[in-house]
C-alpha cells in the first residue's frame, strides 16, 4: 500500500478525531471574534495616529487575528499527537506495516485543514463586520492558503515539542512559546509607532514579516514590497519546521 | 518457516539511553504453533523484550529474527507478521470501536470492504457488536481490553505477542480470555506471551521461561520446571497463641521441622510454614506427631505438588508478588495497632 493511501487514512481518522471535540472546534473561533471585539471597538481611534497606514482599524486587525490564530493551532496539534503518544495508539500504528512517514503527514495534513478552515471563518467574520479585502477575492484566497501553510509549519513546532517531550504539562504549556511569536509584532500597531525593545523583537520575528504581508494584501492590494517578505518568511519558517519535525520524528521512531 | 521457529533470540541486550540495563543477555526461541511464555516480576525485562521483537524499540546488541526476517534489516516484514496486544492498551478513544478496527485492517493492506467484513467478524467474536458504534471512550476495562486484543488480529497475523494479556481484568473476563487464546493456538497460531501470574502461564503455556532482572534464569514446560524443584510442599498453619517461654507457637514450629531428617527446606511467613519434602504423604505422620508433643496447635495442613511458583522461589530466592509481599508487612505492622486479629 503507498504512502499517499496510508496518509489518507490517517489524516481522515486525525479530522475525525478533532471534529469529535466540539468544544476545541468551537474555542477557536470564539477567541477570534473576541479579539476582534476586545480590541477592534475600543483601539479605532488608533486609525488616526499620523503615520497609521490604515483608515479602518477593524481591517487592519485582520491580519492579526489570522495569524494568531494559525500560530496558536500549532499547540492544538501537539496535544493532539501527544494524546496518541499517551494513550499508546501512537504505537499501535508504528506497529502497522505502513510508511510511518504517513502519520506524520497525517497530523500535518489535519493541522493544515484546521488552519484553513479557522482562516475561513475569520475572513468570513471580518467581511460580516465591513472589512473589505483590497485585494479582491483572489487576495482572500491568497491570505487563506497562505495562512493555512503558515499553519502546517507552527503544527510542526507543536509536533516537534510533543514527540521531545513526550509530557503533557510541558506541550499545553507550549502556547507560552506561541504567545510571545504572535504577540511580538505589528499586530496591533505599525512599525513606525513601536519603540524600543519592543521594536528590534519585532524586527528579528519571522512571524511579523507573514503578518505584514498577509495585513498588506487585506489593506492595500498588491503591495509587493510588504508582501515578498513575507513569502520568504513564509517559505523560511515553513521549510526550517517541517525539517525540525521531520528529523525529530525520525529520532522518535527508528 | 523452514526451520520451524517463529522467534530466534540470541544475546539480546537493550540498555536505555538513561543507561538501565533492561535486558542483559537473553537467548530464547519460539516454535511454530507453539504457546510460550515469559514468566516474571515487574521490571524484569519481558515488556522491553517484546518492544524490540515487534520493532517498537530498537535493540543494543544481539541477534533477533522473527518470522523470518531480522528486526533491523526488515522491519516492516516483521510488523506484518505479528500482531501485538500491549500492556497498556493502545486505543483512540475519540473514534468507535467499528472505525478504529476498519482502520486497522486498511493500515494492514486491507480493502475497505474486506476491513469492515474482518472487523464484524471480530467484533462478533468478543461480543463488542452491540457497542460497535459508540466512541471507544466510554468502554469499559474489559472490553477495552477485548477491543485492543481483537486490533492486533485483524490481519490473521501467524505470531501473536502479548503483554500481560489479562493483568487488571475481572476473573470472568479473564476466563473468557484464555479460551480465545487456546482457540487461536489451536487454529495454529504461535502465541508468545508475557506474565507475572503463575496460574496463566501453567495453565495456557507449552514453554516458559522464567526471566528475572533481564536474564532467563529457567527454561521448560511447566511440568519439567516444577519438577526440577523436587518433592512436595506440605503448607502448615498454626494456632496464633504464643507460648510461655515468648516464643510464638510458629517460631517453635520451624524449629521443630528444621530439625527432622526428611526435611530439605523450611519457609515461616507469619503464622504458617512451607515445609519442602521429599514425599508428602509419608512425612505429614511424623510431622504432625512432633508438633503435637511439643503442645504446637496445628489449625489447618496440606501437602501440594510444586507450584511455579516454587519455580520461580527456587531460581531468584523471591516470590513473584513483591508488592503484595509489602502489602502483607504493612497490613502486618497495622494490626495490633488497629486492635485486629491475625487469621
Amino acid at each position: 500500500m503507498g504512502l499517499a493511501r496510508e496518509t489518507y487514512y490517517i489524516y481522515l481518522r486525525d479530522l475525525k478525531t478533532w471534529l469529535a471535540q466540539p468544544a476545541a472546534v468551537v474555542s477557536t473561533v470564539l477567541s477570534s471574534a473576541f479579539v476582534f471585539l476586545f480590541f477592534g471597538s475600543p483601539l479605532k481611534s488608533v486609525v488616526t495616529l499620523p503615520g497609521f497606514p490604515a483608515d479602518d482599524y477593524q481591517a487592519y486587525l485582520t491580519g492579526m487575528v489570522i495569524v494568531m490564530t494559525v500560530v496558536f493551532s500549532g499547540a492544538d496539534a501537539a496535544m493532539a499527537m501527544l494524546t496518541d503518544i499517551l494513550s499508546g495508539y501512537f504505537d499501535k500504528l508504528l506497529l502497522a506495516p505502513i510508511n510511518r512517514f504517513s502519520v506524520l503527514l497525517g497530523s500535518l495534513l489535519t493541522a493544515g485543514t484546521r488552519a484553513l478552515i479557522q482562516v475561513v471563518i475569520i475572513v468570513l467574520m471580518a467581511t460580516a463586520l465591513g472589512v473589505s479585502f483590497k485585494g479582491g477575492v483572489i487576495g482572500a484566497l491568497v491570505v487563506i492558503v497562505a495562512a493555512a501553510i503558515f499553519g502546517i509549519a507552527w503544527a510542526c513546532l507543536g509536533l516537534a515539542i510533543a514527540l521531545k517531550t513526550k509530557s503533557a504539562q510541558v506541550t499545553q504549556s507550549s502556547w507560552l512559546l506561541f504567545m510571545p511569536l504572535a504577540f511580538l509584532t505589528t499586530g496591533f500597531m505599525p512599525k513606525e509607532l513601536l519603540t524600543g525593545w519592543f521594536k528590534v523583537a519585532v524586527t528579528i520575528n519571522p512571524v511579523d514579516y507573514v503578518m505584514s504581508g498577509i495585513r498588506a494584501i487585506i489593506i492595500q492590494g498588491w503591495a509587493w514590497g510588504a508582501i515578498l517578505p513575507g513569502l520568504w518568511a513564509l517559505v523560511a519558517t515553513t521549510v526550517s519546521m517541517t525539517a525540525i519535525a521531520t528529523w525529530l520524528y525520525r529520532r522518535a521512531t527508528a | 518457516m523452514s526451520d520451524g521457529q517463529m522467534v530466534i533470540v540470541e544475546k539480546l541486550v537493550k540498555v536505555y539511553p538513561g543507561g538501565t540495563r533492561a535486558v542483559s543477555g537473553v537467548d530464547f526461541t519460539v516454535s511454530q504453533g507453539e504457546f510460550f511464555a515469559f514468566l516474571g516480576p515487574n521490571g524484569a525485562g519481558k515488556s522491553t523484550t517484546m518492544k524490540v521483537l515487534s520493532t517498537l524499540l530498537r535493540k543494543t546488541s544481539g541477534r533477533v529474527v522473527v518470522a523470518s526476517h531480522d528486526v533491523d534489516r526488515d522491519p516492516r516484514a516483521v510488523r506484518r507478521s505479528i500482531g501485538f496486544a500491549m500492556q497498556e492498551v493502545g486505543l483512540d478513544d475519540l473514534v468507535t470501536g467499528w472505525d478504529l478496527l476498519v482502520l486497522q485492517g486498511i493500515l494492514y493492506g486491507q480493502s475497505r470492504r474486506e476491513a469492515r467484513r474482518r472487523a464484524e467478524e471480530l467484533l462478533d467474536l468478543v461480543g463488542l457488536t452491540p457497542v460497535a458504534g459508540r466512541k471507544v471512550g466510554t468502554y469499559s476495562g474489559g472490553m477495552r481490553r477485548r477491543l485492543d486484543l481483537v486490533a492486533a488480529l485483524v490481519h490473521r497475523p501467524p505470531l501473536l505477542f502479548l503483554d500481560e494479556p489479562t493483568t487488571g481484568l475481572d476473573p470472568q473476563t479473564r476466563l473468557t480470555i484464555w479460551e480465545y487464546l487456546t482457540q487461536l493456538n489451536k487454529q495454529g497460531v504461535t502465541v508468545f506471551l508475557t506474565t507475572q501470574m503463575m496460574e496463566e502461564a501453567d495453565r495456557l503455556c507449552q514453554r516458559i521461561a522464567i526471566i528475572d532482572q533481564g536474564q532467563i534464569v529457567a527454561q521448560g514446560s511447566p511440568r519439567s520446571l516444577k519438577a526440577e524443584v523436587g518433592g512436595d510442599v506440605v503448607h502448615v498453619t498454626l494456632a496464633s497463641q504464643g507460648r510461655e517461654d515468648g516464643r510464638s507457637s510458629a517460631e517453635e514450629a520451624e524449629r521443630l521441622a528444621t530439625g527432622r531428617s526428611y526435611v530439605a527446606a523450611v519457609e515461616r511467613t507469619g503464622t504458617s510454614l512451607t515445609v519442602r519434602v521429599k514425599d508428602g504423604s509419608a512425612a505429614v505422620p511424623d510431622l504432625l506427631r512432633v508438633l503435637h508433643e511439643s503442645g504446637v496447635a496445628v489449625t489447618n495442613l496440606s501437602v501440594a505438588s510444586p507450584t511455579l511458583d516454587d519455580v520461580f522461589l527456587k531460581y531468584t530466592g523471591r516470590k513473584i508478588r513483591v508488592e503484595e509481599a509489602k502489602g502483607d508487612e504493612v497490613a502486618a505492622t497495622l494490626r495490633p495497632w488497629l486492635g485486629l486479629r491475625r487469621r
